[in-house]
């Protein structure tokens, strides 16, 4: 079953990956993100068509801790930040849990 | 838990093989969590490059984007991203590292050819096309991140797993098998105790009443020989 990859952020922030071709962008002004990024995000996880997604890393604290706890397990679709760098997306802490390390100290 | 069990003879062999077993679950979990542990280590490198390259994607696409829009302006940048008919996709397939299924994604359609785009060539500029390409080999790396970090997270959570019962095994289970195992033994030894005990007390009361049998037997069979002489006197 072919999925896309779908985007959510600021216009600024989608605009480049419309121009790659991504169709699923769920524009979310700045300025409104404490308030809708949450439904745009269960919207995003909630599509089966969807893949991936892709979220800016400083999006991520506009999150609710219900949703950002399920934004960022979740496997189908899976979650990709930008900008955060290695072990961002939860991924650091995971690792802290799992192995008992901070493997993605550089 | 010791307290639950019956001293029993019965039991004992039964906690014993409980015992046998959950120290081979234990071994053949442990080398499980190890190499899973391996696996991960090799996985992590290669997503530890994979997001290099994506951040130097996502600054390079910025960087292009931003000059795009400065040279032509948000509206013709906006409408040659509108203009786009031709989807990137994705395709899901699995493979089995170790037990753990983790994603393999294919992906068509991420770059395209000048004439693919749809806003044509000669509405727009080389800026955007420029932008354009960019976002694309970013999209390319973020389906490669998406792969090797859900791959990562599969497996982050099986050695969790794993690690749990382990844990649950050395910690919880295996002692409490042996504390039982220790209870049992401790009673039955002191059964055996009072058992001798026991028997030594039958055998010695038996002796005693023997010994009193033929006493008697002895005092009767003394009084009877006794007695002609008394009925002589």
């Amino acid at each position: 079953m072919s999925r896309e990859v779908a985007v959510i952020g600021s216009p600024e922030f989608t605009t480049g990956f419309r121009l790659a071709g991504v169709r699923k962008c769920e524009n979310v002004p700045d300025d409104e993100k404490p308030t809708d990024l949450d439904d745009a995000v269960t919207r995003t996880l909630e599509d089966e068509d969807v893949g991936i997604v892709v979220l800016r890393d400083e999006d991520m604290e506009y999150l609710s801790r219900s949703v950002r706890e399920a934004v960022e397990t979740s496997v189908e679709p899976t979650l990709v930040t930008l900008g955060g760098g290695a072990g961002s997306g939860g991924l650091r802490e995971q690792i802290k849990r799992a192995i008992g390390i901070d493997l993605m100290d550089e | 838990m010791a307290q639950d069990v019956k001293p029993t003879r019965k039991e004992l062999m039964e906690i014993d093989d409980r015992i046998e077993l959950s120290e081979r679950g234990h071994d053949t979990l442990e080398q499980k969590r190890d190499g899973l542990i391996m696996e991960f280590m090799d996985i992590l490198d290669q997503a530890k490059d994979v997001r290099e390259q994506v951040d130097e994607n996502y600054e390079t696409a910025q960087r292009k984007l931003d000059l795009a829009r400065a040279m032509e302006g948000d509206i013709a940048v906006r409408g040659a991203a509108s203009a786009l008919d031709e989807h990137p996709e994705i395709t899901i397939q699995s493979k089995n590292i170790m037990g753990v299924v983790v994603p393999q994604i294919e992906s068509s359609g991420v770059k395209k050819d000048l004439d693919q785009r749809g806003y044509g060539v000669m509405g727009t500029s080389a800026r955007i096309d420029e932008a354009a390409d960019a976002y694309e080999e970013l999209l390319e790396s973020i389906i490669l991140a998406a792969e090797v970090e859900t791959a990562m997270k599969e497996m982050l959570e099986e050695i969790e797993t794993t690690k749990r019962r382990v844990n649950a095994l050395e910690f919880k289970l295996l002692p409490e098998l042996n504390e039982a195992k220790d209870y049992i033994e401790q009673k039955l030894e002191e059964q055996e105790r009072e058992e001798i005990f026991r028997l030594k007390k039958i055998k010695a009361k038996k002796e005693e009443e023997e010994r009193a049998a033929v006493e008697e037997e002895a005092e009767t069979s003394g009084s009877t020989t006794e007695e002609p002489i008394t009925a002589d006197d």
